[in-house]
C-alpha cells in the first residue's frame, strides 16, 4: 500500500524516532508486553463451554434444593484495583465479590436478567453473530428497563466468566474516527486506507481486524471531534505525514480504546494525546494511558501507559501567552475532578504530569485548544503540533 | 330461626359469660361443653320431632351459676310453655382431692319440624364455630340423634395458630376457617394463615334515647382486617383479586352478637356498604351478597358483600373465587370496676338490640378506624401481589433463559447431565421440574412474613409465651384501648415493636411495677434474639420461615448491617437457632425498606 510522500524531512522525526527507540528499549527491559491478566481471549467453544458450567452450577443448587445464587466481583469498588505503572489500573487477583441471590427479593430480577443475557450471548455466539449492546436492550427493553442495567449485566458477565466482551460477540458502537498513514483488512474482508480525505470510522471489530500496516510516526489522540476535524481541514496528516490520528469523541468507547492497544501492540509507535487543559480533557487522557474504573478488569487489553502527554499543557497557556479572556474558570466540579485525579496512585509517578495539574490548580483556569486560534486560526497545526513533536514537547 | 337454636346459643352466651366472670381477667377459656340433641318422633303431633337438648359441662366454675338467676333470663328466650328447663347440678367429693367437681347439666324439651330442626342444627353449628373462632381452648361436642340416627362433631381450634388478643380472647388466624377451598387450579396453599392487620380502638357513645342503659365503663371496638387467603398462596393472577368481603360481629367476652337467619336491627347499617368504608378508593364495587346457605364448613359471616368490578372489566371470571377481605369488629366492654355477670349479659343484649344505633352514634370514629385497618389489609394485599408478580416474571425468565440454553446446546453430556440432576427424562419434563425447583427454593421470601413457619419453633416455648401472655393481659387498661392508633403492618419491624408495645406490653403514661417487670421481660427476651417467643404471645409475628429439622438452613451470606434490637447490640450471629432467625428477620425486613432496583 502506497502512501503520498507528504510531509516533513526526515530531521524532523528525530527526537520522535528517538522517543521510540527508548520506547521499545523498554519494552525489551519489562520483558515484553506484560501477560494478560484478568480475561483472556477465549474461542466460541470455550465461551459455550463456560456458559453451559455457570447453568449446569444454578441446577445443581436447584437439585439441591438450595437457592441458586451468581458470586460477581466488585468490580467498580477501589478496594478490587490496583495500579501497576506497566499495566495502569487493573483488578487484584482476589477482589471482593457479591452474590446475585435468585432468593432475594432485591437481587431475583438481576438473576434472572443475568440469565437472560447469558442465554442471548450462547445463541450469538453459537451461531457466530454479533450484536451490540443496544440491541440486547431493545430484544426486550420493558424486561431490562434501561441501557444501563445491560450495560453492566454484560461486564459482569464478562468479568464473571473471565472473557472479554468481543469474544461474547457483543459489539460495542464504535463513535471514534481515524485518519492518517494506517490501513487494514477488516473481518469480512473489507479494505480500509484512513489516508482518505474524510475519516473511516474506528470499526466495530477490532479483534477481526487483519493485515494492518502503517508507516506512521506517531500516533496523535485527539480528544474533541471538533479538533480533529480542524486537523483534518488543515489536511495535518499529510503535512506530518506519516502519522496516525484517532478520537474517541470524548470518553472514549471501547473498539476505540481497543484500536489504539492493537496500534500499540502492533507498531510501538509513539501514541500522544491533544486533550484540553481541563480536569476532564486530563481524565481522558487518562483513561486512555490508565484505564477505568469499570473497566478495569480487561485492563490488559486496553490501557496504554507508554502514552505522552503533548497538549495542551497548563504550562503552555502562560508560555505562549495565550490571552487570559480565553481562559476559563475552573468550575466547582473541575476543582473537584482535579483533586480526585491527583489522588490517583498512577498520578505518583508521572511528576510532570502532576506539576501541570499543579498549575492548573493554582491558576483555577482552563484553556480549550480552540483557545490557540486566537493566536491564529492555524496555530495549532502549522506551528504548535509541529514544534511540539519536533522538540520532544511531551510529557 | 327456631326455638332450639336461639334457647342453645342463648344459654351457651350466658354460660360463656359466667365462666368469663369466674376466670381470670385476661386467660384464655379453656374446657368442654357438651351439647347433644335428642329427636325423637311425637306422639301428639303428626310430622313433628320432640328434640330433648342437653348442655353439660363439667367445668367447675358453674358451681357459682345462679339457677334463678339463670332461669329468669332464658324464660324470656325459650319458646313458650312448650319448653320445659331442667337443671341438674351434681357434687362430688374426692377424699383425696379438696377441690369440688361439680358437673352441670341443663335440658330442655321442644318439639320441633324436622326441616327447622334440621337448620337449628346448622345454625348452632355456626354459632360454635364463630365461638370457637375467638375461644380456641373450648371444646364443643356437638351430636344431634334423630330416630337413633346419630351425628357427632366437635367444634375446637386448640393446636392452631390464633392472634392473641387482649382481654383473654384469642383469634384463630387459619385461614381455612373462613372460606372454602379455591374453586380451581392446583394452587398449593403455601400460608395458612391470615394475617389480621388491627385498626385502633375507638370508643362507642351511646345514643341518648337508648333506653334502659346505665354503663359503668366503656364500650370499645376494636376492628381487625385481614385479606383470605393469605395474599402470597397462588401463582393464579386471579385470585389475587377481592371477590368478597365478609363481617363478622363479636361482642363482649368473645360472644358472637348475632345469629344467622334472624331478622336483627344490628345489621341494618351495614346495608349501606359505604357507609363505614370507601370502597371507591380501591376501585372495588361491593354489593350485600343473598347466600343464605347455611350448610357450609366453614364460619358463615354475619354481613356478606359480593364484589364487582367498577371498571367493568369482563376479563374477571365472576364464577372464579378470588380473596375475601374479613372484616372482624370486636365490641369490649372495660370498666374500672370488675364487671359482673348480669352487667355483662345486659351489654349484650343492648348491643344486640341497638349496634346500628350505636355505631351510627360513633359512626365518623368508627369509619376512620375500620378504614384504617382496611387500608392496611388491602395495602399488604397490593404488596404481596406486587412481590409476587415481580418474582413470578423474574423465576420466568430465568426457567426460560436455562431452557433455550439446555435445548439450544450441542452438548450430549452438558444436556445429560443438567436432566439428571432433576431427574427428567426429556426436555418438556425438565422444564417442569425446573420452574418447580426455582418456585420451592424461592417462596420462603414470599412467606417470609407469614408465621406459620415460626410455628415449629414456637411450640416448645410455648409455656413461657403464655406466662408472659397472661401477666400482659392481667394488667390490660381500658385507656390502653381508648383513641390509639397503632396498627400493625408488616413491613418495618420498628412499627411492629412499636405499636405491639402500646398495644399490649409496653404502656404509655401511667406504667405500673407490674408493667415495667413485663416489659423489662419482653427486652430480656429480645436480647436473647428469641423475638418471636414475645410476639407469638400477642401477635402472631410474620416472619421468615424458620429451618425446620429437615431443611437444610437458610442461607444468609454476611450478617445484617443493622440490628434492630431494642438493645441497640448487635446479635452475635450463627450461635443459636434463634439467633439465626433473629438475623434474617432483620435481614429481610432491611430488603423490604430498602427500594429495589
Amino acid at each position: 500500500m502506497a502512501f503520498a510522500p507528504m510531509g516533513p524531512e526526515a530531521s524532523f522525526f528525530e527526537v520522535l524516532d528517538q522517543h521510540r527507540a527508548s520506547l521499545l528499549a523498554a519494552l525489551k527491559r519489562g520483558g515484553g508486553e506484560p501477560a494478560g491478566g484478568g480475561t483472556h481471549l477465549a474461542s466460541s467453544s470455550e465461551v459455550l463451554a463456560s456458559i453451559e458450567k455457570v447453568i449446569q452450577d444454578v441446577i445443581t443448587s436447584l437439585a439441591r434444593n438450595e437457592a441458586p445464587a451468581f458470586t460477581i466481583d466488585n468490580r467498580s469498588s477501589w478496594e478490587n484495583i490496583k495500579f501497576e505503572d506497566s499495566v495502569g489500573l487493573h483488578m487484584v487477583s482476589h477482589c471482593t465479590t457479591r452474590k446475585i441471590k435468585s432468593d432475594s427479593l432485591k437481587s431475583v430480577k438481576n438473576f434472572a436478567l443475568i440469565l437472560k443475557i447469558l442465554s442471548m450471548i450462547y445463541k450469538l455466539v453459537q451461531s457466530n453473530t454479533y450484536a451490540t449492546k443496544r440491541d440486547i436492550y431493545y430484544t426486550d427493553s420493558q424486561l431490562f428497563g434501561n441501557q444501563t442495567v445491560v450495560d453492566s449485566i454484560i461486564n459482569d458477565i464478562s468479568c464473571m466468566l473471565k472473557v472479554p466482551r468481543r469474544c461474547l460477540h457483543i459489539l460495542s458502537t464504535s463513535k471514534g474516527l481515524i485518519a492518517g498513514n494506517l490501513g487494514y483488512i477488516e473481518e469480512d474482508g473489507t479494505k480500509v486506507n484512513c489516508s482518505c480525505a474524510t475519516a473511516v470510522a474506528v470499526p466495530s471489530n477490532i479483534q477481526g481486524i487483519r493485515n494492518l500496516i502503517t508507516n506512521g510516526k506517531f500516533l496523535l489522540i485527539v480528544e474533541k471531534d471538533a479538533t480533529f476535524q480542524r486537523l483534518l481541514d488543515d489536511n495535518f496528516c499529510n503535512k506530518m505525514s506519516p502519522c496516525i490520528m484517532v478520537t474517541g469523541k470524548g470518553v472514549p468507547d471501547l473498539n476505540t480504546r481497543l484500536l489504539v492497544k492493537k496500534l500499540w501492540d502492533t507498531f510501538h509507535i509513539p501514541i500522544f494525546t491533544l486533550v484540553d487543559a481541563d480536569p476532564h480533557g486530563i481524565e481522558i487522557m487518562c483513561i486512555y494511558k490508565y484505564g477505568s474504573m469499570s473497566m478495569s478488569f480487561e485492563a490488559h487489553n486496553l490501557t496504554v501507559p507508554a502514552i505522552r502527554w503533548l497538549g495542551l499543557l497548563p504550562s503552555d497557556i502562560k508560555r505562549l501567552n495565550i490571552p487570559k479572556d480565553t481562559l476559563i474558570p475552573l468550575t466547582k466540579r473541575d476543582q473537584m475532578k482535579l483533586d480526585s485525579i491527583l489522588k490517583r496512585p498512577y498520578i505518583t509517578c508521572q511528576p510532570f504530569w502532576r506539576k501541570e495539574m499543579e498549575i492548573m490548580a493554582d491558576s483555577k483556569m482552563k484553556a480549550e485548544i480552540q483557545a490557540l486560534t486566537f493566536l491564529s486560526s492555524d496555530y495549532l497545526s502549522r506551528v504548535y503540533l509541529p514544534n511540539k513533536l519536533k522538540f520532544g514537547g511531551w510529557i | 330461626m327456631e326455638g332450639t337454636a336461639v334457647a342453645v346459643c342463648e344459654i351457651l352466651k350466658y354460660l360463656i359469660i359466667h365462666w368469663k366472670c369466674e376466670t381470670a381477667n385476661g386467660a384464655l377459656l379453656e374446657g368442654q361443653l357438651v351439647i347433644s340433641i335428642e329427636a325423637l318422633n311425637s306422639k301428639q303431633q303428626e310430622n313433628t320431632l320432640h328434640c330433648v337438648t342437653t348442655i353439660a359441662s363439667s367445668e367447675s366454675i358453674y358451681g357459682g351459676l345462679v339457677y334463678r338467676n339463670f332461669l329468669k333470663e332464658m324464660q324470656s328466650i325459650l319458646p313458650g310453655s312448650s319448653a320445659k328447663l331442667n337443671w341438674t347440678s351434681e357434687e362430688v367429693s374426692y377424699s383425696q382431692d379438696i377441690s369440688r367437681v361439680t358437673p352441670f347439666q341443663m335440658t330442655f324439651e321442644v318439639d320441633e319440624k324436622p326441616r327447622t330442626l334440621m337448620t337449628d342444627s346448622l345454625v348452632i353449628k355456626n354459632f360454635l364455630r364463630k365461638i370457637v373462632m375467638v375461644h380456641p381452648k373450648i371444646r364443643f361436642n356437638f351430636s344431634v340423634k334423630v330416630n337413633g340416627i346419630l351425628s357427632t362433631e366437635i367444634f375446637e381450634a386448640e393446636n392452631e395458630p390464633t392472634l392473641n388478643l387482649s382481654n383473654g380472647i384469642a383469634l384463630v388466624v387459619n385461614y381455612q376457617h373462613y372460606m372454602s377451598r379455591p374453586k380451581f387450579g392446583t394452587t398449593q396453599s403455601l400460608c395458612s394463615r391470615i394475617h389480621p392487620v388491627l385498626g385502633h380502638p375507638v370508643m362507642l357513645f351511646i345514643p341518648n334515647d337508648v333506653a334502659g342503659v346505665d354503663l359503668l365503663g366503656e364500650l370499645i371496638l376494636t376492628p381487625a382486617a385481614a385479606v383470605c387467603p393469605c395474599p402470597k398462596i397462588s401463582s393464579n393472577q386471579l385470585m389475587n383479586r377481592i371477590s368478597s368481603v365478609s363481617i363478622f360481629l363479636y361482642g363482649p367476652s368473645g360472644l358472637p352478637l348475632i345469629l344467622p337467619s334472624q331478622e336483627q336491627s344490628i345489621t341494618t347499617v351495614f346495608k349501606d356498604t359505604s357507609y363505614f368504608i370507601d370502597w371507591k378508593k380501591y376501585h372495588l364495587c361491593v354489593v350485600p351478597s343473598l347466600d343464605l346457605n347455611l350448610d357450609r364448613d366453614m364460619v358463615l359471616p354475619d354481613v356478606s358483600y359480593q364484589v364487582e368490578s367498577s371498571e367493568g372489566d369482563q376479563s374477571q371470571n365472576m364464577d372464579l373465587q378470588g380473596q375475601t377481605l374479613l372484616l372482624i369488629l370486636f365490641v369490649d366492654f372495660h370498666s374500672q370496676c370488675p364487671v359482673q355477670q348480669m352487667e355483662l349479659w345486659g351489654i349484650h343484649t343492648l348491643l344486640t338490640a341497638h349496634l346500628s344505633t350505636i355505631l351510627q352514634e360513633s359512626h365518623s370514629a368508627v369509619q376512620d378506624s375500620i378504614q384504617f385497618a382496611v387500608d392496611q389489609a388491602l395495602e399488604q394485599h397490593h404488596q404481596a401481589a406486587k412481590v409476587h408478580q415481580k418474582l413470578q416474571t423474574s423465576l420466568s425468565v430465568a426457567v426460560n433463559s436455562i431452557m433455550s440454553i439446555v435445548t439450544g446446546s450441542t452438548s450430549c453430556s452438558f444436556r445429560k447431565i443438567c436432566l439428571q440432576a432433576l431427574q427428567a427424562a426429556d426436555t418438556q419434563e425438565f422444564g417442569t421440574k425446573l420452574h418447580k425447583s426455582f418456585y420451592e427454593v424461592t417462596q420462603h421470601q414470599v412467606l417470609h412474613h407469614c408465621s406459620c413457619e415460626v410455628k415449629q419453633q414456637l411450640h416448645p416455648e410455648k409455656n413461657d409465651t403464655e406466662e408472659s401472655t397472661e401477666g400482659a393481659h392481667e394488667n390490660s387498661s381500658p385507656e390502653l384501648h381508648a383513641g390509639k392508633r397503632d396498627v400493625i403492618p408488616f413491613c418495618s419491624l420498628s412499627l411492629y415493636l412499636k405499636a405491639w408495645g402500646c398495644w399490649v406490653l409496653i404502656r404509655t403514661g401511667t406504667e405500673g411495677t407490674a408493667l415495667r417487670d413485663q416489659r423489662q421481660v419482653a427486652n430480656k427476651k429480645f436480647k436473647k434474639g428469641s423475638l418471636h417467643q414475645v410476639l407469638e404471645g400477642t401477635w402472631a409475628f410474620p416472619s421468615a420461615r424458620a429451618p425446620s429439622p429437615s431443611e437444610p438452613p437458610l442461607r444468609r451470606g454476611e450478617p445484617p448491617a443493622a440490628s434492630m434490637t431494642p438493645s441497640g447490640s448487635r446479635a452475635d450471629p450463627g450461635n443459636s437457632p434463634e439467633d439465626a432467625l433473629w438475623l434474617q428477620e432483620v435481614s429481610n425486613l432491611s430488603e423490604w425498606l430498602s427500594p429495589s432496583p
